[in-house]
């Protein structure tokens, strides 16, 4: 791609007693044939008519010091009989040439990666679109890395719903601020609450169409992800959450809240202890395949895989019904605030995994002098991420 | 024969405290070997009755939900007798309002209380204790 030859040698194609050069061969004739567009910078020096292979010291006389930015070719190497400096001097201006060029392929390749992963980004976005409108034709989904129609309808869906939280959560907060009385606040938590119960409907839809999406969590961020439970939050978790930040409550509502943490915590358990139990009948089935009948096993196989969406159903079902739950315990006032709390945390939750994808990565960037400095930061960047390893 | 029941409204038509059958209007004939008729004789045998499948996950769930807290359900696995599960089948599908499974289904003091999940909205709410407590399948 990038000639490895620096450009001058391309002035000393044979020219003498040679064929290609067409009529005349013969000295003093500049190797304008070879075609070479490096020849365009040899406009003023005609060649001398010597043997034209590159001899060892003396060639670079010959050489119009036309090369710029190499920094290296003085005039010095004028004077004869010093071969070790000029051999040197020579070598010096060669290995930064090598250099320049180099930084000049990195410089290059990078900016088609660049563009590349540009094009690929926008390339996914149209597919995921083309594919949420193809579903009416029965699109499934697609092995390997790439998203489903179902799965890309939900991530649109859930997009959606993130931006209608944030819509709420304002107006939950101005509303707390504004001591509205009860039944004007009372239809603003309600409404929060049919928002839950929108985004559980749709995990229901989702659910139908593409379960392992949702259950290996790929629509929610990295940090969500590392805590879900049966494809979203585990309800206990978040009661617990709670318990620390509510504001005083009665006795009877202490009662309430650690009943509810309780309960949620033994159907949590019933429901995790009914997936494993699937787990390891499909373990069974998949390995006591054998060659013969291995068609009826993997029949047998997804009609068990085919319950996974009970599951993923009735978690987001304890879902529901611990913030109807939570509801019914509280006052108005302490309903908003409550709703105020959970939303806050999700949003850090999500706003930690942003931080940490964007999280300084200097090291990484390539910089723009010699590439041997890479090296030294690639192990800088593996010992600092053996710390968060151990976090 | 009273049979009342804790669920959806489509059993409802069947069922409910003033239901009498006259004896030639009904084209059904509720006899001894009728499904509904078996399920409802063996859900008032016990405190806590669970219909389920000896291979179904989420009737494993539940059993494990009600071990949990104590309790210890009587099970029929339905598919012990394959003679009579598909009639069995298809009265626990119809009592429990359609939906994508027969089983699990739970009744607590003879009275149906559905599937998984409204058992699970029942535990949540705090109403499933009492009515355990109130058919004696649990104690303080």
């Amino acid at each position: 791609m990038f000639p490895s030859w620096p450009i001058r040698f391309h002035h000393h194609t044979p020219v003498v007693g040679s064929s290609k050069s067409g009529g005349g061969g013969g000295g003093g004739e500049e190797s304008t044939d070879s075609g070479s567009a490096a020849n365009t910078l040899s406009t003023t020096v005609p060649e001398s008519p010597v043997s034209t292979k590159p001899s060892s010291s003396d060639h670079h006389h010959l050489q119009p010091p036309q090369m710029d930015g190499a920094g290296g070719f003085s005039q010095s190497h004028q004077t004869a009989g010093r071969q070790t400096p000029e051999k040197t001097l020579r070598r010096l201006a060669q290995n930064r040439e090598a250099a320049r060029k180099s930084r000049l392929r990195k410089k290059a390749y990078v900016q088609q990666l660049e563009s590349s992963r540009i094009r690929l980004t926008q390339l996914e976005q149209d597919l995921h679109r083309a594919r949420s409108q193809g579903i009416f034709l029965g699109g499934g989904g697609v092995a390997g890395g790439s998203i489903s129609s179902g799965g890309a309808i939900f991530d649109m869906e859930y997009a959606r719903w993130l931006d209608e939280d944030l819509r709420h959560m304002s107006e939950l907060r101005t509303a707390v601020q504004a001591h509205l009385t009860d039944g004007d606040l009372r239809v603003i938590v309600d409404a929060y609450i049919s928002h839950y119960d929108e985004i559980f409907r749709l995990k229901g839809v989702a659910a139908k169409s593409d379960v392992f999406h949702l259950i290996t969590g790929m629509w929610a961020t990295p940090a969500e992800r590392c805590f879900l439970w049966m494809g979203g939050f585990r309800p206990s978790d978040l009661i617990k959450m709670l318990i620390s930040q509510l504001d005083p409550l009665t006795e009877q509502q202490i009662m309430g809240i650690y009943g509810l943490q309780q309960t949620s915590q033994q159907a949590e358990d019933a429901l995790s202890q009914g997936l494993e139990q699937l787990q390891q009948s499909l373990i069974d089935t998949i390995a006591n395949g054998s060659i013969n009948d291995s068609m009826h096993h993997m029949a047998v196989a997804l009609g068990k895989l085919a319950n996974l969406e009970g599951f993923v159903r009735q978690a987001d079902n304890l879902r529901q019904q611990t913030l109807h739950q939570l509801r019914r315990i509280l006052t108005v006032r302490q309903a908003a605030r409550c709703f105020l709390v959970i939303g806050e945390y999700y949003g850090r939750l999500r706003a930690l995994s942003s931080l940490w994808a964007s999280r300084p990565r200097e090291a990484l960037q390539m910089a723009d002098d010699n590439s041997c400095q890479t090296t030294t930061d690639l192990h800088m960047v593996q010992s600092s991420q053996n710390q968060f390893s151990n976090f | 024969m009273h049979f009342c029941y804790y669920g959806t409204e489509s059993a409802a038509v069947w069922w409910n405290d003033s239901y009498t059958i006259p004896a030639a209007k009904h084209s059904v004939s509720l006899t001894d070997d009728h499904p509904l008729e078996r399920i409802q004789k063996m859900a008032s045998a016990n405190a806590v009755v669970i219909f389920s499948i000896s291979t179904c996950c989420m009737c494993h769930a539940v059993k494990r939900l009600f071990s949990g807290m104590g309790v210890s359900p009587t099970v029929h696995e339905i598919d012990q007798d394959p003679t009579r599960q598909a009639d069995l089948e298809t009265a626990l599908l119809r009592l429990l309002g359609g939906g994508s499974s027969p089983v699990p289904a739970v009744f607590i003091g003879g009275k149906l209380v559905g599937s998984m999940d409204s058992v699970m909205a029942s535990h949540i709410s705090g109403t499933l204790v009492p009515l355990l407590k109130q058919a004696g399948a649990l104690w303080l």
